[in-house]
């Protein structure tokens, strides 16, 4: 048994746990052959002193659902072995949040253009600050801060 | 043999993407190799928008993620909302709820069931399909007063009592939409070239379907029984009689019947619960419309909902102000796609349309 750091119920009833981020990959292990079969989403929360990554499970034989929290300073595990839904979540995390996923096979942006500046879901990103993204000739975006260089 | 294989890209802008999907295929011959969805084309980070402003304030960006089911993307944010600030909803506004999400989940079958036949290259179910959808849409601007985007939910009830004249035009609909069905269905079934085009093609195992987190019509298709409305009920699913309907076999047509039979069930459910509706109270009187932006919750929330194309919900943390600290969406469109790339390859580029129109990806869910 991997041990857990405390423990607490969502608003609806659903069991919350905090994990350390050392054992995130192993009690996630744990939990994959205890049944938990499919992996909802993956989220991250940005605290201002630290971030949080959120995960939710959901088991479709029996019916259960664990919410796994885990503090981070902007690096954990990933999960992608263990359920390849994780992939996008992930990576969706990565690009709005600003959390890497270590040992992910692709963490590229994927909602928004590659060369991004910043994380929008982060509390100190700048709203006004305008990006503008463009295509080079091979097909990648690119961003500027130059209106006059994109759309 | 390397350098026989080419790159393509599909879309964004064609036809049969559904919105603006792009996929990068890899074809050696005919035959796709690999397969890489680009996504983002949409995108407008409503969980960054309704952030910023109160809780009711995000109803607006909700109702604009799956755009051809808005009431139902409204029913997983409200339901959240509720729990997080422990609200009492009258059972009539309950019973409202629950027949307006079934006759919208019709609208979107019927979407659906349109736009894949023209993908397969038949014109004709289409006009079928939105005359039918025609007149739910015409009972919805009866009841909210729009014709797509609603905005009718709100936290603690809905904002107007649904008129006996509605109940009229609900009736008449269910009373004859099964023979349509009927008719609609016919069209697809009887096709025998449509029926070649689409069995054995686009497989998905159950085991790839659970490890890529894909829900709703896509599962029951590759054979797993599971319906939160049955599974894990919420509203009052639990009073109503309905079958799930499961097929075995994974391939597109097993989609296209798992999502028919869908439709009769929700007839069956909008027709109990027409005759349910107690009398009452439309909301909760605590939560009248001046108080609404001064809704304060805390904690965090996420309730699962079963939407047409899968498992909806909005995850919510309050910090115990009246804005909410962090919006989290989980679309069942975004998991479904991510699993196309299974589905595609070692198939042949003409199923690639087939497939793709069989997840019902709807984009404004996909990219928020």
């Amino acid at each position: 048994m991997i041990p857990v750091e405390s423990e607490s119920t969502s608003k609806e009833g659903t069991k919350i746990v905090y994990v350390s981020k050392e054992n995130l990959f192993a009690y996630m292990k744990e939990r994959k052959d205890e049944g938990y079969d499919i992996l909802l989403m993956v989220t991250g929360i940005d605290y201002k002193d630290h971030l949080e990554v959120v995960y939710h499970l959901l088991s479709t034989s029996t019916g259960n659902r664990l919410i796994v929290k885990t503090k981070t300073d902007g690096e954990v595990d990933s999960v992608v072995p263990l359920w390849a839904g994780a992939n996008w979540h992930e990576r969706e995390t990565w690009d709005l949040v600003g959390i890497k996923f270590k040992g992910h096979p692709n963490l590229k942006r994927i909602l928004l253009a590659e060369g991004w500046v910043g994380h929008p879901l982060r509390k100190d990103y700048p709203l006004d600050k305008k990006q503008y993204v463009n295509l080079k000739e091979n097909g990648e975006d690119y961003v500027s801060y130059d209106p006059r260089e994109g759309y | 043999m390397e350098d026989k294989v080419i790159e393509v890209n599909f879309g964004p802008q064609h036809p049969s993407t559904h919105g603006v999907l792009r996929i990068k295929v890899k074809l050696d011959g005919e035959i796709i190799m690999d397969a890489y969805p680009v996504i983002g084309y949409l995108h407008r980070n409503a969980e960054k928008l309704s952030e910023m402003g109160a809780y009711p304030k995000a109803l607006i960006y909700i109702d604009r993620l799956d755009y051809v089911a808005s009431l139902n993307n409204e029913l997983g944010y409200v339901l959240s909302a509720e729990k997080l600030m422990d609200a009492q909803v009258p059972e009539r506004a309950q019973w409202i709820r629950m027949m307006l999400v079934e006759l919208n989940r019709i609208a979107s079958h019927l979407v659906w069931l349109g736009t894949h036949g023209l993908d397969m290259g038949m014109l004709t179910p289409y006009f079928y399909c939105w005359r039918e959808r025609e007149r739910i849409l015409r009972i919805f601007d009866e009841i909210t007063g729009s014709r797509l985007l609603y905005n009718y939910f709100a936290i603690g009830g809905v904002y107007s009592d649904i008129t006996p004249k509605a109940i009229d035009m609900i009736k008449e609909f269910l009373s004859d939409f099964g023979s349509k069905l009927e008719e609609i269905q016919a069209i697809f079934a009887k096709n025998y070239i449509y029926v070649k085009r689409t069995r054995d093609v686009g497989k998905l195992s159950l085991e790839d379907a659970l490890s890529y987190g894909v829900t709703g019509p896509l599962l029951r298709a590759s054979g797993k029984k599971w319906d939160l409305r049955k599974n894990q009920p919420y509203l009052y699913y639990d009073q109503v009689n309905f079958d799930i309907p499961v097929r075995q076999e994974g391939d597109v047509y097993a989609r296209f019947q798992v999502r028919i039979e869908e439709m009769r069930q929700s007839i069956k459910i909008a027709q109990q619960v027409i005759s349910k509706i107690p009398e009452g109270e439309f909301y909760n009187k605590k939560f009248s419309k001046p108080m609404l932006v001064r809704l304060k919750g805390t904690g965090d929330s996420y309730v699962p909902t079963e939407s047409p194309k899968g498992e909806y919900g909005v995850y919510l943390v309050g910090d115990g102000s009246t804005i909410p600290y962090r919006v989290r969406i989980r679309s069942p469109s975004f998991a479904n796609l991510s699993a196309l790339p299974i589905m595609l390859k070692g198939y042949k580029i003409a199923d690639l349309t087939a497939t793709v129109s069989s997840l019902d990806p709807v984009f404004g869910e996909v990219d928020r």
